[in-house]
């Protein structure tokens, strides 16, 4: 057996395999061609001392009359379990302990004004775990007693109000699912390939069922001036009071004042009790801790849309208020990062989404964009939300690239990363939606490359 | 009115309150969602909006000059940002970077061709107001909204100062502010027109949906640099550990 045979096969890791010399060196020098080799080889002989001694998981190395996993009955079978209410908030299990929220280094020197990642690489259908969405906060975030919340309306209203979290959650709510994403995600990497996984390339992005009353609703009871109103402000009431400023058209349509996410609360980091949801535009606009709506006939120039979040052109002319996010696709299994452990059938998965409307289509290429199959796309699927695909792959040992590429209801194909260079140049920071490409090496390893 | 004991008060308020009703007849929100909101009071809202938009709606009286910016400046924001407003060691720099040439134009030249790590605020921002602004609600860091509005008046004056915008003797107040929006070296430089501010816009490239033996260019692929190997962490423990795909050993030593 081939040392590379040995690697697509078997593989549950025994601890502690790699000598820390090699550990030493790998983190100096990084993992070249001759030091993945040689991680192998010791793998490939950690492994066998341990099948020597059955230390191995039964069900990887089945007993001749069968898999003890069967055959033996199991602690958990033979054995009181725990009682009700011994969680009365649950938690996932002990086992998934590694899909976590996680910075990613370099970015930001205030752990408070900063950005953690959604593990996306681990995730299944659309809907994000409260506990696992993005965070971004601009100066830390607090839990605020709901009792002393208010938010108030004023600008061109005829009656400038307040209302209690009490008085809001009174009022005709609607429940909807939207995919959040912050206008830098997938920021890293205009320039070329530079962050490993799913979670740091794409993680600024998650989708949560939504509850709260409709925007329109509010702005209607204070009476706005429909004639003059043009834009929106939306202020936080954080350290940072964050402000960004809404095109009235995108507030009068499908915006929510939200408290709900995910049938609970809103998360403290998430903005509870109140937050902003202004569907498929980017995330700064989705203003946390809700405090204050402005509603003006001009835009404000805040912070938000004035030094950050503006999009440098080549010329160097900036493009300011891009608000919207556009349709966009990633695999998220197999994904950077990872390694296929045996050749075989595999399940091709990942996540479509617009900020335009519904998702139509997503396709998909194992070899670098040259040939592209139709995705199933797994129901529901509804507008500004992501859309889950999945594709029947069977892998033969060979190097592949894989790629997806999204179409939205009115049509916009998701471009390549070179045709976006074309227009924006390598400078660029937000909204990059290029399609993402997968390089899947003969050894079953996945990585982060670009194709032009 | 309504508080009189006589039955003609009662009736008088009985009328007023008909009319009232009538009233909001016309405001089908108002009649339907009663008791829900209040009216917020003159001074909840002065508390509250503080904002100050490009044409200075918003900006509150007062004034401040650069001497003053400087000794708030060296008390509340060096630590951060630097002495002179040009440090990149906690935040991205905020002054440097503009010309002589810039301030006449109106375009920041260098904005051509510096890289995203070393463009600074004032090469970035076409608005004072916006530093006004931000400065009154976010700035310092760690204890926003505790400058005095003279205060902030000071600490923006010192700045401009700073990139040239006004001499050292300035007093900035609301009476002046517009002149110094003239100065801005930057206050041409954005656009609107894109496709990412009306959802219905179009977007900057219309990708292709070929499905069989389409144009790519395998020739010119990047690789993710390996000099990035661990500096996200071991991936195998940012993956399930268990089933058939697993996150690669990418560990460092402590």
């Amino acid at each position: 057996m081939s040392v590379r045979r040995s690697v697509g096969r078997l593989l549950p890791a025994p601890e502690n395999f790699i000598p820390d010399a090699v550990l030493e060196e790998i983190s100096a020098q990084g993992l070249d061609a001759s030091r993945r080799d040689f991680l192998r080889k010791s793998f490939a002989a950690a492994s066998a001392t341990l099948a020597a001694g059955g230390a191995l998981a039964a069900s990887d190395h089945p007993a001749p009359d069968g898999d003890m996993a069967i055959l033996q009955p199991s602690a958990h079978s033979t054995r009181l379990g725990h009682p009700v209410a011994f969680t009365p908030y649950g938690s996932p299990s002990k086992h998934e302990a590694n899909l976590q929220r996680r910075e990613s280094p370099g970015l930001t020197r205030k752990r408070e004004s900063s950005i953690s990642f959604t593990p996306l690489q681990g995730l299944f259908g659309i809907i994000t775990p409260s506990g696992l969405h993005f965070e971004r906060h601009h100066a830390g975030w607090h839990d605020i007693d709901p009792r002393e919340h208010r938010l108030m309306i004023n600008g061109l209203v005829s009656t400038a109000k307040v209302y209690t979290m009490a008085e809001l959650m009174r009022l005709p709510s609607v429940s909807r699912m939207h995919f959040i994403e912050c206008g830098a995600n997938s920021a890293m990497d205009w320039g070329g390939p530079a962050v490993p996984t799913v979670q740091y390339t794409h993680g600024m992005l998650s989708c949560c069922e939504f509850t709260g009353v409709p925007l329109s609703l509010l702005l209607e009871d204070c009476g706005i001036d429909k004639q003059k109103a043009k834009w929106l402000l939306a202020e936080g009431s954080d350290g940072a009071s964050l402000t960004r400023s809404i095109p009235i058209d995108r507030a009068l349509d499908d915006a929510i004042v939200a408290w709900g996410m995910n049938g609970e609360m809103l998360r403290p980091e998430n903005g509870y009790p109140l937050r902003l949801v202004v569907p498929g535009l980017q995330g700064v606009c989705w203003v946390k801790w809700l405090r204050r709506l402005e509603v003006g006939d001009a835009p404000f120039a805040t912070r938000e849309e004035s030094t950050q979040y503006l999009d440098l052109m080549p010329d160097g002319l900036q493009r300011q208020y891009t608000v919207i996010q556009e349709c966009k696709s990633v695999i998220t299994s197999p994904s950077g990062g990872q390694r296929l452990l045996d050749k075989g059938f595999y399940n091709i998965t990942g996540l479509a989404w617009s900020g335009r409307g519904k998702i139509a289509r997503v396709d998909v290429s194992v070899d670098g964009g040259r040939n592209w199959k139709t995705a199933r796309l797994e129901s529901p699927i509804l507008p500004k939300c992501l859309t889950r695909f999945n594709l029947d792959w069977a892998w033969d040992g060979k190097p592949y690239i894989l790629q997806s590429r999204a179409i939205d209801e009115a049509g916009h194909v998701q471009p390549k990363i070179a045709e976006l260079r074309a227009v924006r140049g390598k400078r660029s920071v937000y909204h990059n939606n290029a399609i993402q490409s997968w390089q899947v090496s003969a050894a079953g390893e996945v990585m982060n490359v670009q194709l032009s | 009115m309504f508080n009189s004991r006589s039955v003609g008060g009662v009736m008088r308020g009985l009328t007023m309150s008909a009319l009232v009703l009538l009233a909001c007849v016309s405001s089908a929100h108002a009649e339907k969602f009663a008791r829900i909101g209040r009216a917020a009071t003159p001074s909840e809202i002065a508390a509250w909006d503080i904002d100050v938009r490009p044409d200075f709606q918003g900006l509150p009286r007062g004034a401040g000059s650069v001497a003053q910016g400087e000794k708030v400046w060296v008390a509340r924001c060096a630590s951060c940002h630097g002495e002179f407003a040009e440090s990149p060691s906690v935040f991205p720099p905020l002054v440097g970077g503009t010309t002589r040439a810039d301030i006449e134009r109106g375009r920041v030249a260098g904005l051509a061709a510096v890289s995203e790590n070393s463009k600074t605020t004032l090469m970035k921002l076409a608005t004072v107001s916006t530093l006004f602004d931000y400065i009154r609600r976010a700035m310092p860091f760690d204890a926003p909204k505790s400058l005095k509005v003279d205060e902030v008046y000071a600490v923006t004056a010192f700045m401009l100062n700073l990139a040239d915008l006004v001499p050292a003797d300035y007093v900035l107040s609301e009476k002046n502010i517009a002149e110094v929006q003239q100065r801005m070296p930057n206050r041409d430089g954005n656009t609107t027109a894109h496709g990412m501010l009306d959802v219905r816009g179009k977007p900057d490239v219309s990708g292709k949906d070929c499905m069989r033996d389409c144009a790519i260019d395998t020739n010119t692929m990047l690789l993710l640099p390996s000099t990035v190997n661990g500096l996200n962490g071991n991936l195998a423990e940012q993956n399930r550990p268990y089933g058939s795909i697993r996150g690669i050993e990418t560990r460092r030593s402590p």
